[in-house]
Parts: structure tokens; C-alpha cells; sequence
């Protein structure tokens, strides 16, 4: 099968440099609009556009813009979020190694577009790397003009810093990602407030994922209707499918938003491992309720994945193999959101530890007949209670996976 | 105004208030861990969710704000099985420590089971052991176990001392509340974190395993120690399981009063209490001179003697020679009564005021001034003048002073000195001291606590007070005494 | 002894602090410059954080506490992070942990005797495509097996 051709992750070794990236015609749409254009007019391209945010809620971005007021005398505050730590993703890392240069491209426009003129990109921890190579192309930029003050002499603006996290999944919820970011451990702030009017330092602030971001150049370049024309009416662009697990081919995708999933993982990824049938695909990253091997024709879009009561998130699909007893991924799953339950929240602080507690007891031999149902009444218990999206993020893949592999779990404890 | 709904019921409300709040003028109380009115809403325990209209999820009674026609439903089978649901969370890592726990029969988790809870616990796993008994200052103990993270203490210290010296460390269930090594609390207002620790998680090792909360009276009153007059609520315990007719006073705890001292107290007033038991004078003491009829001294025979000798005074046209020295631990009414009869039934020239030295102000709640009614004094026209001691031993020939701060002005063998020149000494106090072996005839009298009566605080707010604990049965209120004393001398005071 | 850092890491710290909108916002970045030089951060560097950057001492234990790659002990010159979660788990994560576990001489979470290898066992590293993955200090390495670790581990002196 022919590679897939893709615009968001260049080929070349050396395609996270500055000439590479203004051979490919780079900083060109940036320049030209922050000549030409006004910030309106950014703001209403990118909305026309239909580019929905990629870091797992999918909120269309330019409305999102829309929320900072404008009449404000407060620093406004871009922050990219490049935490990903959603199990399964791993599409920014790829976009910041390989194309560090359009992810700032990116930068400079969204800042235009909401009139903000300090951005922080917050790149997890364990990305050291990849925080030093956004660094370097940040220096480089700057000493060509294109960061800094009065960027490609249009008198505007921005200067970008890379923040670097320390080792905590919750921080890429937005609030908690504000909180981290103001030097404090990462507990999600009540909302409303919303970032838009309050965040950063008290500032408006906008939060988008790096995916997002790097996105927006393109849309500058050809236009909305062809950014439309990429993917859905309603979900405009390609998405980069992350496939791994037990495939023959594991790796990125760069794909039309509507993608049906069987294709990605057949045709692109190989289909299952040697030796194994599937039997389970999660599609959007951990938090993303699971599918059986008979749901997998779903479309990939925000749309269909909601209809078949799961999610599009962060697309990152994990197909399990039915080599695996799914306690073990019970067990997986439970002991992720324990680890980094942040513990502000009663529900998700109690709730994640004590369904681990139970998943790891059935996979020692110590299952018993009620246990099923504790588990299920606890990830019920903590669903729509929790002070962020993390208690939904822990309870929804358990509950698919008690609802639709509780056959094979009651197998197991009565074993 | 806003015009909501809460539980069919239609409430106008002003703009701003919050649903928790809104309820609480119904009378509804929804229950919450973290939520305390002091502060901003935190809304991490997850205890307050209700249901609103229109809305697809719950939500956060203690944070939302009302909207004009919004309809608040606080006890719909969502509702009722959330609260269930969360405080299943709370109890399954809670240790079972109540038989043990000084927050029994006060603490929100026992109050909440037995009122949204009442489910049969389904937790078999082993729960996260944490240090029990670390203190953290004062008498403080901090118990991790029983903690439920509500962030209270860390906000109290945060926003109204400022003082900052606990933190929230770890996270996840291992989330525990801490405080820096090698500092301790060492605030005037520690005492407040047990008040607001819903749990027995901090608890006060000056109560700690001494009584059952559900054995104390509880009686409102005005504290005494400063002028600034919180509000306080005395706890004691009278007969069971005391022994006897014994009366025993274990703790303060802050009363609310938006206008005087907000929702708390100081450690000064709070540990203040064994001042109302401690060292009291409970029996009329005769140094010298026998009451008339030569009986044994009870209030009759000794008013009546103090009155014929006041009696005496005025006939021989020598009331300039009687001297009296007052305090503002006095209440209003008593100090009015004084006014009454010496000042103008009695024409008494010689009026002075001891109290005790001021010490320093905390910049909150703690005055310098550490009497509770200089303002109710000054506000009826008495000067704080305190006596030249040679004047007064010159001129006078009958001396009754009230309380025994004398001794916080004057070194003892001067006053010992001056006193000697003065023929009769009264002293009505209430605590035994150095000045008892100067005094004539001792009156015993009743702490503030032991009072009715109103109190003119710093700022010069009149705070009305009921007796909290009886005095003890030997002692009266001064009050009383000058009734007494004014009734044989033939004196209305109304 | 008082704390300081190396002329360089100190530069660092001040152009970190300089660039902040607020002082307090540095100190994550902050933390990870002195762990960076001295492999852990003590109680004296803390304190020194505290005052560089003015915040109370306690908030910098709280964020030392909260986050999973600060250390408040010292590690080894090699801290090897090894994914356990879902991909890594069905490409072999278990037995790359034990097989670890069995060349070091230690349990995940402990540190070899010699002070050189910190083996500890970690969530996703957004590395999914490449596993099972696994990471010595800032270096990514997958996917590894059995004999990939060997090699690994023989380079590193």
C-alpha cells in the first residue's frame, strides 16, 4: 500500500529545519496574512474552516477564539498543549519532531487572529527532547523575524515559550494545564470561569492542541473550502490516526476526517497481528469506550463515534488482540486512572483506586459474584460527578468494557 | 431581585446568591464537605449536587449562581442517589475509628450516612493506611486517615491567617494534607481549624478523649477577654456522667456574628475557658472584723454591715472618704447600677477603674485592650483613671474594689503600704490572688460566663448576653450584690 | 552548606524567571534545571527555589510531591522509564519489566547498588507506534526486545 501523503508530517530527515521548512513554502501564508488581513478575518477563516479542536473534545477552534473578549485590556495568553498523554496518542510528538516550524506558523496566526502576544507551548516532561528541538526552530525563527517583535515587519507581536511539564496525565486537562502552568500542582479549576475570560495568570486564555494548531497554515494557504474539502461538511482537515497495539503495521495515518475505522486498521495498519483476530478496538485514545470486532465499520469522525456510544478523542486507535484476556486490560485501564487521579475530587479519588483495587483482586484468582456489578456501580457512581472530565475519562471505557465483555470477565472470576 | 424555584416553592433572591445559599433561606440544607461559608466555593468533595432544570448533568449547588427562573430540585431520586454515591466514596477509604473519635456525634460523615446514606457498605478491599497522630502545632493532631481532603484547614490558612503552613501533598488517593517539615502552627487563630475540620481529621488535644460531644451544653455568650466581644458558644457537661453535682466547662468553640467576629475566634478567648473554673473565690472570706451578731459570715449579715458602715459614713457627712474601684468585666446594667448608687445616691467622689494592662493586638480579632467592656464604661461616663495610691490611702476610710487588677498596676507591697492607711477594705472578685491578704472581707463573685447582661465591645456595638454556666453556688454576679447592698441602704436602682 | 547552582544553570534560572510573565510560573521549568544538575532536589535546593522565585516553601514541596518525574531522592546516573500500558502491554511490556528487573538486580522502583540504573515502571509515553517502548533518561528507544536491551544497557557506562 502506497504511504500515505502526508502534509502535517513531512519526510526528510532533516524536516524540522527552517530551510526545509521554507523550502516546502513555509511562513509564506503567516506573512501574507498578518500583511493583508485582519484579525477578524483570521478568526472568521479559521470558524469557516469547521477545523474542530484535535486534542479530544473536538470544540470547533475559531468559536473557541471567539469566547476571549476583545475589549480587554488584560495580557491575553495562548496555551498549545502538548502534554499527550492520552494512552494511544502519539500524532503531536510526531508533528513537533518532524514539523516544529509549522506548529509556530500555526502560533503566529491563531495569536493574530485573538490579539494575543505571548504563547506558551507546555510540552509534557518526558518530551525533553522534543522541547529542546521546538526550542532551537523558536530561536531560529526569531532570528530570521519571523518571532519576536514586529514579526515580518507587520507590527505585531508574540513571543513563544516552551513550558515544560513534570509527569502528569491530568495536565492535559485545560484548567489543570493553567494550574501547572502558574507553578502549582495540576488540580482542574471549577468552571465557569471559563479560560476564555479567566486563565492564565487571571488573563484570557486560549487553550488548543498542537494538532490544532499546526492545522491552521494550512488553511491559510488553500483556503477554507479546500480545508473543508479535506474531511466532512461539519469536521474539516484530515486527522492523524495513531494505530497501534496488536497490528501488523503500527504508526501514524494521515487520513480524511469520515475514514471508515475497518479501513484504517486493515488497509493501512496491516489488520491484526500474526496469529490473532480482534477482539477489541478502542478508537480515541484510552478514554474512549471500546468496540467490538462487529463495530469496527463506524466511521471516524465525531459524529458516527458518538452515534456507536464511543468517541473520536484524541484518535488514537488500540486494537487488542484476542490473545489478550481483557481482565488484563481491566486492569490496565484501572491502574492508569489511579496513577493519575489528581485527588482534588472525592468520586475520581476514591472511585479510580478502588475499581484498580477490585480489577487487580479478579486478576489474583480473588474474584467474587458481585464483583461486576461494585465495578459498574462505582464507574456509575463517579460518571457526571467529577469536577473534570477525567471521572467520565475513567468511567466510560470500564463500563464498555464491563458491558461488552462481561461474558468473558464472569469466566474468569468463576475460573 | 431574582425570582427562582427550589423544590416547587417559589424564592426571591438577590442576584448573585448561590443555590446552596438560596436553599439555606428556605431552610433546606444541602449537605457539603468543602463548601464553608467564609470562603470562595471550592467544590472538589462533590456532596452538594442538585438537580437544575434544564441542564443535562448535576451540578454544584455551593458554586452555581441563580438565574431568573431557575428551578432547583434538591431531593429527586438523582439527587438522593448521588449523595448516596459520594459519600459511599468518602466512607469506603475512611477508617472506622468512631468508637475512638472525638468527632463523634458532630462529624459530617456520621450526620450525612445517617441522613443520605443508609446503604450497606460494599468496600472488601484493604484501605490506604496513613499517619494517625502528627502534630502539628499547638495542640493540634492531624489524623490522615480520617482526612477527607475538603482543603478546609489549607484555605483557612491560606486566606484568613496567611500563615500558609499546610499543603496538600501527593496526589491521587494517596493525596494527604501535610505541613512543612520542621515548621509547626503557631497562629492566634489555630483553634478555628478544629471548628471547621468537618471530620476528625484535625482534632484539639485539649479535648481530645475527654468527654463525648453529645454530653455538652451548649450555651452562647460573649467571650471576656478582649474588648473586641466575639461570640462564643461555652460547652460543658453538668452531672452524667460527671460525678455528683459537679459542672465541668471543656471547651469554647466560635459562635458566627457577621458584625463582630465573623466565623471565628481567637486562641486567647478559645483556651480561655478554665479562667471560669480555675482558682474562683466560692465562700465570703472574713480577714477581719466578725460580721454583725458575731454568726458565721453569709450575704445578709455581711451587706448589712457594709451598709451601716456606708450608712455611718454618710451621716457623719464623710462620704468623700469612701473610695471605689471598678473594672469593665462589669456589664452594662451592673456598671449602671454602680453609677446609680455611688455616684449619685451616695454622692462617691472617689470612682476609679482597674483593669487589666493591655497586652498586644493581633491585627484580627485580639485587642490590646483586654477587658470586655471599656466601651460600655466610657459610654456611661466613667474616666479609666486608675487611684493615686497615697491620695487614696490619705483620704479614704472605706475602700471597695471590684476584681483584682490593682495588682496589674502596682507592685504588691506598695499596695499592701497604701492599703494599710484605708480603714475597711471590701473586695468583690471573682479568682483568689495577692491582693486577698489585704482585703478586709471578700466577696466571691461571678465570671462574665456566669452573668446575664450586654457587654459594648470596641466598636461600640451593645452585645446582650444569658448566663452560659451558673456561678458557683457561693457566688453572685455583681449585679446582684448591688441590689443587695443598695435595697439595705433604701436605694432604688430602677 | 548553602545551595547554589553551576554559573550555567544559574543563567538559565534567571532568563527562565526574566521571561515569566509571574516569577512563580517558572518553577517547574526551575525544578527540572536543578535536577538536572544535582539528580534530585534536596531540601536546601528547595528552599533556594522558594526565595529565588518567591513562593512559600511548602508550594514547592506540593509540586515536588505531585509530579511523577521530580525526585526528592537521588536516582541513578541512568533512570530507565519503561511504559506498561496498553500497547506496550500487548507487545511484551511484562516481560521487558521482568527481564530489567532480573539483569539490574532490582525491583522497579529501586535504584542497582552501583548508583547506575533507576528502574521504574511508567504510563504512556506517547511513543505507541514504537513499542514496547522505554526511555533512559531523555532517550527514546523502541521497539525493544530482549536482545535490543542488552545492547542498550552495554552502552551505557
Amino acid at each position: 500500500m502506497a504511504d500515505v501523503r502526508a502534509t502535517l508530517i513531512p519526510a526528510g530527515e532533516n524536516s524540522y529545519r527552517l530551510e526545509a521548512y521554507l523550502g516546502r513554502g513555509g511562513y509564506e501564508a503567516a506573512r501574507k496574512t498578518l500583511l493583508e488581513k485582519k484579525p477578524q478575518e483570521v478568526m472568521e477563516e479559521v470558524k469557516k474552516a469547521n477545523l474542530r479542536g484535535r486534542g479530544g473534545a473536538g470544540f470547533p477552534a475559531g468559536f473557541k477564539w471567539a469566547f476571549v473578549p476583545q475589549a480587554d485590556d488584560r495580557p491575553k495568553y495562548l496555551c498549545v498543549n502538548a502534554d499527550e498523554g492520552e494512552p494511544g496518542t502519539f500524532k503531536d510528538r510526531a508533528i513537533l519532531t518532524r514539523d516544529p516550524h509549522l506548529l509556530l506558523e500555526g502560533i503566529i496566526l491563531a495569536c493574530y487572529a485573538v490579539g494575543i502576544h505571548t504563547a506558551f507551548v507546555y510540552v509534557r516532561g518526558e518530551y525533553e527532547a522534543i522541547a529542546m528541538r521546538l526550542e532551537a526552530a523558536i530561536a531560529e525563527a526569531g532570528q530570521k523575524g519571523f518571532l519576536g517583535g514586529n514579526i515580518f515587519g507587520s507590527g505585531f507581536d508574540l513571543e513563544v515559550l516552551v513550558h515544560r511539564g513534570a509527569g502528569s496525565y491530568i495536565c492535559g486537562e485545560e484548567t489543570a494545564l493553567l494550574e501547572s502552568l502558574e507553578g502549582k500542582r495540576g488540580w482542574p479549576r471549577l468552571k465557569p470561569p471559563f479560560p476564555a475570560s479567566v486563565g492564565l495568570f487571571r488573563g484570557p486564555t486560549v487553550i488548543n492542541n498542537v494538532e490544532t494548531i499546526a492545522n491552521i497554515p494550512l488553511i491559510f494557504r488553500h483556503g477554507a473550502e479546500w480545508f473543508i474539502a479535506q474531511g466532512l461538511p461539519r469536521d474539516g482537515g484530515k486527522r492523524l490516526f495513531g494505530v497501534s497495539g496488536a497490528v501488523r503495521k503500527p504508526g501514524l495515518y494521515e487520513l480524511p476526517m469520515g475514514t471508515p475505522l475497518r479501513k484504517i486498521i486493515y488497509d493501512w495498519a496491516g489488520g491484526p497481528a500474526e496469529g490473532q483476530a480482534i477482539k477489541a478496538v478502542i478508537p480515541g485514545g484510552l478514554s474512549a469506550p471500546f468496540l467490538t470486532p462487529e463495530e469496527i465499520d463506524v466511521l471516524m469522525d465525531y459524529e458516527s463515534l458518538a452515534h456507536a456510544r464511543s468517541m473520536l478523542g484524541s484518535a488514537g486507535i488500540i486494537v487488542i488482540g484476542d490473545r489478550t484476556p481483557i481482565i488484563d486490560i481491566l486492569k490496565i485501564v484501572a491502574r492508569f486512572y489511579a496513577h493519575e487521579s489528581c485527588g482534588q475530587c472525592t468520586p475520581c479519588r476514591i472511585g479510580t483506586t478502588w475499581i484498580s483495587k477490585i480489577a487487580d483482586r479478579i486478576g489474583a484468582g480473588g474474584g467474587g459474584p458481585g464483583d461486576l456489578d461494585l465495578i459498574r456501580h462505582l464507574a456509575e457512581g463517579m460518571k457526571g460527578k467529577t469536577l473534570c472530565p477525567m471521572g467520565d475519562a475513567a468511567a466510560f471505557p470500564v463500563l464498555s468494557i464491563i458491558e461488552k465483555f462481561g461474558r468473558e470477565l464472569e469466566e474468569t472470576i468463576s475460573r | 431581585m431574582v425570582t427562582i424555584q427550589i423544590d416547587g416553592k417559589p424564592l426571591q433572591v438577590a442576584p448573585g446568591t448561590t443555590v446552596l445559599k438560596a436553599a439555606e433561606q428556605m431552610g433546606i440544607v444541602i449537605p457539603r464537605f468543602c463548601f464553608h461559608p467564609a470562603f470562595e466555593p471550592e467544590g472538589s468533595c462533590r456532596m452538594c449536587l442538585v438537580e437544575i432544570e434544564g441542564l443535562p448533568k448535576l451540578d454544584l449547588a455551593c458554586s452555581t449562581v441563580v438565574r431568573e427562573g431557575m428551578i432547583v430540585r434538591t431531593s429527586t431520586p438523582k439527587v438522593i442517589q448521588a449523595r448516596k454515591d459520594v459519600l459511599e466514596f468518602f466512607l469506603a477509604d475512611h477508617p472506622l475509628d468512631c468508637p475512638i473519635c472525638d468527632k463523634a456525634g458532630e462529624c459530617f460523615l456520621q450526620d450525612y450516612y445517617d441522613k443520605h446514606g443508609r446503604y450497606a457498605s460494599r468496600f472488601l478491599e484493604a484501605k490506604e493506611k496513613k499517619k494517625k497522630k502528627i502534630p502539628i502545632g499547638k495542640k493540634l493532631i492531624l489524623d490522615r486517615e480520617r482526612c477527607v481532603l475538603c482543603t478546609r484547614c489549607v484555605r483557612f490558612l491560606r486566606r484568613v491567617t496567611g500563615t500558609g503552613e499546610l499543603g496538600v501533598f501527593e496526589r491521587g488517593v494517596t493525596a494527604e494534607i501535610g505541613i512543612d517539615e520542621g515548621t509547626e502552627i503557631k497562629n492566634n487563630y489555630s483553634g478555628n481549624l478544629v471548628d471547621i475540620c468537618p471530620v476528625g481529621a484535625i482534632t484539639d488535644g485539649d479535648f481530645r478523649f475527654k468527654t463525648r460531644a453529645w454530653f455538652l451544653e451548649k450555651k452562647r455568650t460573649v467571650c471576656p477577654r478582649c474588648s473586641r466581644g466575639c461570640n462564643i458558644v461555652i460547652q460543658s457537661v453538668r452531672d452524667y456522667p460527671l460525678s455528683g453535682r459537679q459542672r465541668k466547662i471543656y471547651r469554647i468553640v466560635a459562635a458566627e456574628n457577621p458584625d463582630v467576629n465573623g466565623h471565628w475566634i481567637c486562641d486567647y478567648g478559645r483556651y480561655g475557658y478554665p479562667d471560669v473554673e480555675d482558682n474562683r473565690w466560692k465562700v465570703i472570706a472574713v480577714n477581719r472584723g466578725e460580721p454583725a451578731g458575731g454568726r458565721p459570715p453569709n450575704w445578709e449579715n455581711i451587706l448589712k454591715g457594709l451598709a451601716a458602715e456606708i450608712r455611718g459614713l454618710a451621716d457623719a457627712g464623710r462620704t468623700s472618704s469612701l473610695a471605689v474601684i471598678l473594672n469593665s468585666f462589669l456589664t452594662n446594667e451592673e456598671l449602671a447600677a454602680c453609677r446609680k448608687l455611688f455616684a449619685d445616691a451616695l454622692g462617691v467622689r472617689s470612682i476609679f477603674f482597674a483593669d487589666p494592662k493591655p497586652g498586644e493586638a493581633d491585627g484580627h480579632l485580639l485587642t490590646a485592650d483586654r477587658a470586655p467592656n471599656g466601651g460600655g464604661a466610657a459610654a456611661l461616663g466613667f474616666l479609666p483613671t486608675l487611684p493615686d495610691l497615697d491620695r487614696l490611702a490619705g483620704a479614704s476610710d472605706l475602700l471597695i474594689a471590684f476584681g483584682p487588677h490593682l495588682l496589674d498596676h502596682f507592685p504588691v507591697e506598695k499596695l499592701a503600704a497604701a492599703l494599710q492607711g484605708i480603714g475597711r477594705k471590701y473586695l468583690l472578685a471573682s479568682h483568689r490572688s495577692a491582693l486577698d491578704a489585704l482585703a478586709d472581707i471578700i466577696l466571691p463573685t461571678a465570671h462574665p460566663a456566669e452573668k446575664k447582661g450586654s457587654f459594648t465591645n470596641i466598636k461600640g456595638t451593645v452585645q446582650p448576653f444569658e448566663c452560659a454556666v451558673k456561678p458557683p453556688r457561693g457566688s453572685l454576679p455583681e449585679g446582684e450584690i448591688l441590689s443587695r447592698l443598695a435595697s439595705e441602704l433604701g436605694v432604688k436602682l430602677e | 552548606m548553602k545551595f547554589s547552582l553551576s554559573a550555567e544553570s544559574a543563567r538559565r534560572v534567571d532568563e527562565l524567571v526574566r521571561r515569566y510573565p509571574k516569577k512563580a510560573a517558572a518553577l517547574l521549568p526551575v525544578l527540572h534545571i536543578v535536577q538536572r544538575e544535582k539528580g534530585f532536589v534536596s531540601p536546601e535546593a528547595e528552599e533556594w527555589v522558594a526565595a529565588t522565585l518567591g513562593v512559600p516553601p511548602i508550594q514547592v514541596r506540593e509540586v515536588l510531591s505531585f509530579y511523577t518525574l521530580l525526585r526528592r531522592q537521588p536516582a541513578g546516573k541512568y533512570v530507565i522509564q519503561v511504559c506498561r500500558n496498553i500497547s506496550c502491554f500487548l507487545a511484551g511490556s511484562e516481560d521487558i519489566v521482568n527481564y530489567l528487573e532480573t539483569k539490574l538486580a532490582v525491583q522497579a522502583g529501586e535504584t542497582t547498588a552501583d548508583g547506575k540504573f533507576t528502574l521504574v515502571t511508567v504510563e504512556c509515553l506517547g511513543n505507541c507506534d514504537h513499542a514496547p517502548c522505554l526511555m533512559v533518561n531523555d532517550d527514546d528507544y523502541g521497539p525493544v526486545s530482549r536482545s535490543a536491551i542488552d545492547g542498550i544497557l552495554k552502552g551505557l557506562i
